[in-house]
């Protein structure tokens, strides 16, 4: 694929990715429910982990094609389900707080900004550095304003 | 109150170290893969907690409808997609995005799922979100050794 074509696939996965994640968040949240916040993140972590399992077949090659670079992987890099599980901690608190289900949302969504920004700006944990074009500030405060129309205008 | 703030924005910053990490590890080996370790890495930490907290398991756990407990399987499907994409557009277009189709995702579900209208401001906000996914479409991503 030329990189252009990278570029677009990738913007579309995003999006599509943030939709798949407002169907879990739905899926889980009623699963919090039933069981309450720590039993529908470990349910869901321990589904999770079997359905990766039951497509093994999909992934097993590459992994093995990656022989050589698998000494190289720091092994920290493979603490993302830690920070994860954390989050799910943090969130299920915060929500029970004054700020609720809109503020914890909004500020989760600053937190995620504010640390992608300087993940790009310093290409922090292994992934490149990328210069922020004038361009993605606009459509970043785009997005930004219309989230906050759409979690206050749905209040 | 101020401990909440810190709380629920430093969580935010843990999103976006997770979507970090996995998408490094899914340069080095398959996105696939790094959704696995994501999930199983997760699973045995909540266990640990569960178990040093209790009540992890109620009465009325496993008593929901069949589909509420598929969360986990799309999570997997999500935590793929995000590794594979923040490696090639980088972590603020990933999240910017991400968050669009999130927020566009939400209000179509709260749709199906209620019927009920949606409102004028919520009408201007997926005006503006769709504006924005353009103009970040228009942008080429590049590299600061490339740019």
């Amino acid at each position: 694929m030329s990189p252009r074509r990278i570029d677009l696939a990738a913007n579309l996965a995003a999006l599509a990715a943030g939709a798949l994640l407002s169907l879990m968040v739905h899926l889980n949240g009623e699963l919090a429910r039933q069981g309450g916040a720590l039993f529908s993140s470990w349910m869901a972590h321990g589904t999770g982990t079997l359905a990766a399992l039951l497509v093994i077949p999909l992934w097993w090659k590459a992994i093995q094609r990656s022989d050589t670079a698998r000494a190289s992987i720091p092994l920290w890099a493979y603490l993302g389900g830690f920070a994860g599980a954390v989050t799910v901690i943090m969130t299920s608190t915060a929500v029970n707080s004054a700020l609720a289900l809109s503020g914890t949302l909004a500020l989760g969504l600053a937190g995620q900004i504010v640390f992608s920004l300087a993940a790009d700006r310093w290409g922090l944990f292994g992934i490149a550095k990328r210069r922020l074009r004038l361009g993605d500030a606009i459509a970043l405060a785009l997005i930004v304003a219309g989230s906050a129309l759409v979690i206050w205008g749905s209040l | 109150m101020i401990e909440a703030v810190v709380l629920a924005f430093v969580a935010g910053g843990l999103v976006g170290v997770s979507r970090q990490l996995n998408g490094r590890l899914a340069v080095s080996t398959s996105a696939l893969f790094a959704s696995f370790c994501n999930h199983l890495v997760g699973f045995g930490l909540l266990t640990v907690i569960g178990l040093a907290i209790g009540g992890l398991l109620s009465d009325a756990a496993f008593s929901g409808p069949w589909h509420i407990y598929f969360g986990g399987p799309v999570g997997v499907v999500f935590v793929a997609l995000s590794s594979w994409i923040i490696a090639q557009i980088g972590a603020t277009r990933s999240t910017m995005l991400i968050i669009a189709g999130q927020v566009l995702g939400g209000v179509a579900l709260d749709w199906v799922l209620t019927g009920k209208p949606v409102s004028l401001a919520a009408l201007c906000g997926i005006i503006l979100i769709v504006a924005g996914v353009l103009v970040a479409q228009r942008q080429r991503t590049g590299t600061s050794s490339a740019a």
